[in-house]
């Protein structure tokens, strides 16, 4: 990583106070672009995962350095810090000051920093449902009432004991103004065409 | 070719009568190869047709590098309206082909970012269950093999708020429809019908008629696998009501229409669908898939008629 400029960090290896904050984010937004610079965002999702393993792995709170000595020797000291900061942006990883470094510690796990990224893309990507099937889509307001409706008759047609996970989903009084009552029997109506 | 290279461009509209019927008289198998069969044909030859005529336009332009032949009289007069009609056609072509190819790149980009989202996860976890209180639930589908990249299986990624909210029985329905619509690459049919809307706005209702034959499919294909249809509308239902609710918008001044999810919900309460493939003849929706299939049947003709007659034009009209 030849293009991410640390100034503060001496060659040495000791993490500079301000451990690029701010470097983190620059590389955030960018999509698109040359493959070159897609297979290097690849990269880092694994060395992300990777990184947090590691810090899995520590017995308490570590330096940059230690986890760099722990990832082997062909990761930049840069490196390491570039992803601890993007991980801290992500709140997978916490910081805090022990001298002139900062330590790491691990807030989530691998899978937390699954969700953390799926979230990403579903937050990010508003035109996902043809591409991610979701199990049910989103209601309104109308559509919450009329689901309720039917559920609940769907539970009082099963006559309670019988369904034992009946009453659980129906939270919600009953009595709430059932709409268009007798017109959603049948699929067939339910459309409304 | 005369008239029959326009024909093409409207004809979508012969499919729409059956896009709305298909979802209460058709099993959802059949409504979703129907119609996304009818809009991929349609939206190819409209395709086709818009490209013969931004040929004829293109030859009109001057310092275009077409022979200079095509821009005749003789190929003009094949086409009615040749001036307007093929200059008009080349933003028009542009257009759909750039949307297209912005959809394209759209899918191919969400699926590359939730599969690498999901990398952290072991490959074998199946379904991944991602630490998560929101609660939501996904398939993801495979990634074909490039070169310097491997084949990822679909996925069926589920958050934990998800499954808290439902109890075995119903988990068991939730990932039998995910399971159900990466097995039947119910993504592909979604994304043909999206690309053809993008190539003719005429073919954008068979869009949202598609996405929701095949949640009705996948949630046939779920209640065959439970053996219980209540269970998994109960399934449905709840994972709905524990879904963020839609932003209010527009859609509560509009006609209180149910939604798609109220709509699964009382048909997986109803009757099991019929199996057939096709309405009976003597019915609207019958008469509707007649229309539709005459008028796929007709655009297919008048493409490839406005295709032929086109090439014989220019043929004659190429200096050798």
């Amino acid at each position: 990583m030849p293009d991410v400029k640390m100034p503060d960090v001496p060659a040495g290896g000791t993490p500079g106070a301000t451990g690029g904050d701010g470097m983190g984010g620059k590389s955030f937004g960018s999509f698109g672009g040359s493959g070159r610079e897609r297979a290097r965002r690849r990269g880092q999702g694994q060395l992300e995962s990777q990184v947090l393993a590691a810090l899995h792995h520590a017995p308490g709170p570590a330096t940059a350095a230690w986890v760099q000595d722990r990832l082997g020797g062909d990761l930049a000291y840069t490196t390491v810090m570039t992803i601890l900061s993007r991980l801290h942006a992500k709140q997978a990883v916490t910081r805090e000051r022990s001298g002139r470094a900062y330590v790491w510690t691990p807030a989530a796990d691998e899978a937390g920093l699954a969700a953390l990224r799926m979230r990403r893309v579903l937050d990010g990507e508003p035109d996902r449902d043809a591409v991610l099937t979701s199990f049910v889509s989103a209601l309104s307001r109308h559509d919450e009432q009329l689901l309720r409706t039917l559920l609940d008759r769907d539970a009082a047609d099963t006559n309670g004991p019988a369904d034992a996970s009946g009453p659980a989903d129906a939270p919600t009084p009953a009595d709430g103004p059932a709409p268009a009552p007798g017109r959603h029997h049948r699929p067939d109506e339910a459309h409304g065409a | 070719m005369g008239v029959f290279v326009f024909l093409p461009l409207v004809l979508p509209l012969t499919a729409l009568p059956i896009a709305r019927l298909a979802e209460q008289h058709l099993h959802p198998r059949a409504t979703t190869r129907l119609l996304t069969l009818l809009a991929a044909v349609l939206g190819l030859c409209s395709t086709l047709c818009l490209g013969l005529l931004v040929v004829v336009g293109t030859a009109q332009l001057r310092g275009n590098p077409l022979p200079d032949g095509w821009s005749d009289p003789e190929v003009r007069a094949a086409v009615p309206f040749a001036e307007v009609a093929g200059v008009a056609a080349i933003p028009l072509l542009a257009a759909a082909l750039t949307v297209c190819g912005t959809a394209l790149r759209r899918h191919r980009r969400i699926r590359a970012r939730t599969h690498r989202a999901l990398d952290g996860l072991p490959a074998g976890a199946d379904p991944a269950v991602l630490p998560d209180d929101e609660p939501y639930a996904y398939a993801v589908p495979a990634t074909p093999a490039r070169p310097g990249r491997p084949a990822r299986p679909g996925r069926v990624a589920v958050s934990r708020g998800m499954l808290r909210s439902l109890d075995d029985d119903e988990r068991r329905a939730l990932f039998a429809h995910e399971r159900a619509h990466l097995r039947c690459r119910h993504h592909r049919a979604l994304l043909a019908v999206r690309l053809a809307g993008c190539v003719n706005p005429l073919l954008l209702p068979l869009r949202s008629a598609v996405a929701f034959a095949a949640e009705r499919w996948a949630d046939e294909e779920a209640a065959q696998v439970v053996g219980d249809r209540r269970l998994t509308a109960r399934a449905v239902g709840k994972a709905a009501l524990v879904t963020r609710r839609a932003a209010p918008g527009l859609a509560h001044f509009a006609a209180p229409e149910p939604g798609p999810v109220p709509r699964r919900v009382a048909a997986l309460l109803g009757p099991v669908p019929p199996a057939r493939h096709w309405p009976p003849t003597l019915t609207p929706a019958g008469l509707a898939a007649l229309v539709a299939a005459a008028g796929t049947a007709a655009s297919a003709l008048s493409a490839l008629n406005a295709a032929v007659a086109l090439f014989v034009v220019l043929k004659a009209a190429t200096p050798l």
